[in-house]
């Protein structure tokens, strides 16, 4: 294949690949919080990376869509005295995994959908990725392979596979291409090193397997089935409503749009924040209807537009499989016991027609 | 525009939040710009008592005295504001309602307690209607200028309806609960930027709980951590007593 190149990074290089490369523009990258949480920020070296990491708490999301974010800055003055804006800092970032990937690839398609996102698309232009491959499961949380997230599926510029005493890079645009020429610690991958990722990957695929016992291709008929499944009612009396689930959810995108005058009245700003389908305001409106009052059609609404709306949608899942939602609840409500439960009951289902 | 007429007045509290409004820096004298400040005791000698568009008030109401005192601010404001968690809902001084009111007064004032009439601790609203809520303890100062802004402009705030989780969440703090520490930002009202986490401290609970807190489901949380109901009650209580007033 064309695009299929691969070059090798000796790991004693890696310090000075790091170093190189953030002084090439900001650099992002995993580093550890204590208690086994992981967040992406600003790097300088390579020490400070996390190589071995847990999904972060937050997605790359949070560069790609930032929490708050100026759209507008307008005067009240007579007229439309108003000028668009997009906040943007070019970036890099390192060592996202497969599932991460999948989720800008998500969030790609939801903001290139007509009418176009400018300010979402612009700022993306602007970011290099860097993959870094899961050669075994992070925990027990993931679920990537039931959703095609857990080998490298596109969605980067270089994409790196850890292999022992060496990386090898796979080299997919020219930005990948031009970090790898300027940084100049790179060597061409030979046939040895290409034996070396085949017997990595025929390893992963041993260990990853669908995460709940259901062919991913089967998920959006269990879900057509699902609506009124006794799982709803019991997340309704276990859910907390704190919205961490779809926060730190890397393919997650609601936003509010808000108006903010500066005190004297007379300038202000319009401006985007992150919003969650799980929080009692979200649906409710004027006169005080809500119209997903009950937590458990909240949740219902959560698992749908994973599984069921974006492939009517987008042909694809919006869940990536990180687990993020399950790591975070508070209420150990977790995705692939959901799923399980699902399952479990549409099979109740069957066999009650047959008996 | 005439420039609103602003009183600032305290009742029970430790004046904390006037002096986060006098800590504001730079914010301060745009909204002192943009107001007309005529009697505010912490700053200023001068009384104004007369008609007022926005009165501002910090603390709870705790005797009689205090009950004339603001209704009396009340009829003469436009518009009220209660700032603080004292003022909000009751705050710390609620936990006089755990005893009885004879024996507080013995213990506070001896012989003569009989001088000093007291009644249950309120939050300004339990005694007249407010318009504008700004929790906290202290208040958090950029939800106050949000605050004064909409006042200004005439338009309703409404505070975060949803837990101090969410903005935790979004600074990517390490949760309480990973430490094994008890925190009460899952019920708590958030709004405040999640600021004691982002200090390294928990969430006590100063904003008031969120609307609609799913009660059982946060008793199970309890549950699998192993934290006894009772020690979130007085957790809970330390600020928020008042809730059982209403
Ligand atoms: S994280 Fe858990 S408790 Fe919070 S809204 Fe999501 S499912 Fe509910
Ligand atoms: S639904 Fe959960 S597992 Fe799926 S992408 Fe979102 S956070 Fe990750
Ligand atoms: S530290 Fe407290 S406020 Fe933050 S997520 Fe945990 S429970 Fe919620």
């Amino acid at each position: 294949m064309e695009d299929m190149q691969y070059v090798i990074l000796k790991k004693e290089r890696f310090n000075d690949f790091i170093s190189r490369l953030s002084k090439m523009q900001k650099l992002i990258a995993p580093v550890s919080k204590g208690y086994n949480n992981f967040a992406f920020e600003e790097v300088s070296s390579g020490s400070d990376i996390a190589l071995k990491y847990i999904p972060t708490v937050l997605p790359l999301k949070k560069f790609f869509m930032p929490q708050r974010e100026t759209l507008l800055e307008f005067k009240m003055a007579k007229g439309a005295d108003a000028e668009a804006v997009v906040e943007l800092e070019p970036m890099t970032i390192f060592g996202a995994h497969t599932c991460d990937l999948a989720g800008i690839q998500c969030l790609n398609m939801v903001f290139s959908e007509r009418p176009k996102d400018y300010n979402y698309l612009t700022r993306k232009n602007r970011i290099t990725l860097i993959g870094l491959e899961c050669n075994e499961y992070c925990d027990e949380y993931a679920s990537c392979h039931l959703v095609n997230a857990s080998f490298p599926g596109g969605g980067y510029d270089l994409f790196f596979t850890d292999l022992g005493d060496y990386f090898i890079v796979h080299v997919k645009t020219q930005i990948g291409d031009e970090i790898v020429d300027v940084t100049g610690f790179f060597e061409k991958a030979d046939v040895s090193h290409m034996n070396d990722l085949e017997r990595l990957r025929d390893h992963k695929r041993k260990v990853f397997s669908n995460e709940v016992p259901i062919e991913s291709k089967k998920l959006p008929e269990l879900f057509d089935k699902s609506f009124r499944a006794r799982v709803w009612k019991d997340l309704d009396e276990r859910c907390l409503a704190c919205g961490n689930c779809t926060n730190v959810c890397p393919s997650c995108y609601c936003f509010d749009i808000r108006d903010e005058l500066d005190l004297s009245l007379k300038n202000g700003v319009r401006f985007r924040i992150w919003d969650s389908c799980q929080l009692e305001p979200f649906a409710r409106v004027a006169g005080g209807i809500n119209f997903r009052k009950e937590r458990s059609a909240r949740q219902r609404h959560r698992y749908y537009r994973k599984f069921r709306y974006s492939v009517d949608r987008f042909s694809r899942f919006f869940c990536t499989g990180c687990g993020r939602c399950t790591r975070t609840c508070m209420a150990g409500i977790s995705l692939k016991e959901t799923l399980n439960e699902l399952i479990k009951e549409s099979e109740d289902r069957v066999w009650k027609k047959w008996l | 525009m005439k420039k609103p007429k602003v009183g600032i007045f305290d009742f029970a509290c430790c004046e904390g939040c006037q002096l986060q409004i006098a800590n504001m820096g730079e914010d301060v004298l745009s909204v002192l710009g943009s107001i007309d400040v005529l009697e505010w005791r912490e700053v200023m000698s001068e009384k104004w008592g007369k008609k007022l568009d926005i009165a501002i008030i910090e603390g709870s109401i705790t005797d009689p005295h205090a009950v004339k005192r603001i209704k009396q601010i009340r009829k003469k404001a436009k518009i009220l504001i209660a700032i603080g968690s004292c003022a909000t809902i009751g705050g710390v001084n609620g936990m006089k309602n755990n005893f009885g009111l004879d024996d507080i007064r013995k213990y506070v004032y001896g012989d003569s307690y009989r001088f000093f009439p007291t009644e249950l601790t309120k939050a300004v609203h339990q005694v007249v209607k407010v318009d504008y809520f700004v929790h906290g303890c202290p208040m958090y100062i950029p939800e106050f200028v949000a605050l004064i802004k909409a006042a200004l402009q005439g338009i309703p705030y409404y505070p975060p309806d949803y837990p101090v989780c969410v903005e935790c969440k979004l600074n990517e703090n390490v949760c309480m609960y990973d430490r094994q520490v008890t925190c009460l930002g899952p019920v708590t009202r958030a709004g405040c930027n999640s600021w004691c986490i982002n200090n390294g401290n928990i969430c006590y609970g100063c904003r008031g709980m969120v609307s609609n807190p799913n009660e059982k489901g946060a008793q199970d949380v309890l549950a699998k951590y192993n934290i006894p109901m009772e020690l979130i009650l007085n957790k809970m209580n330390m600020y928020n007593k008042c809730r059982e007033l209403t």
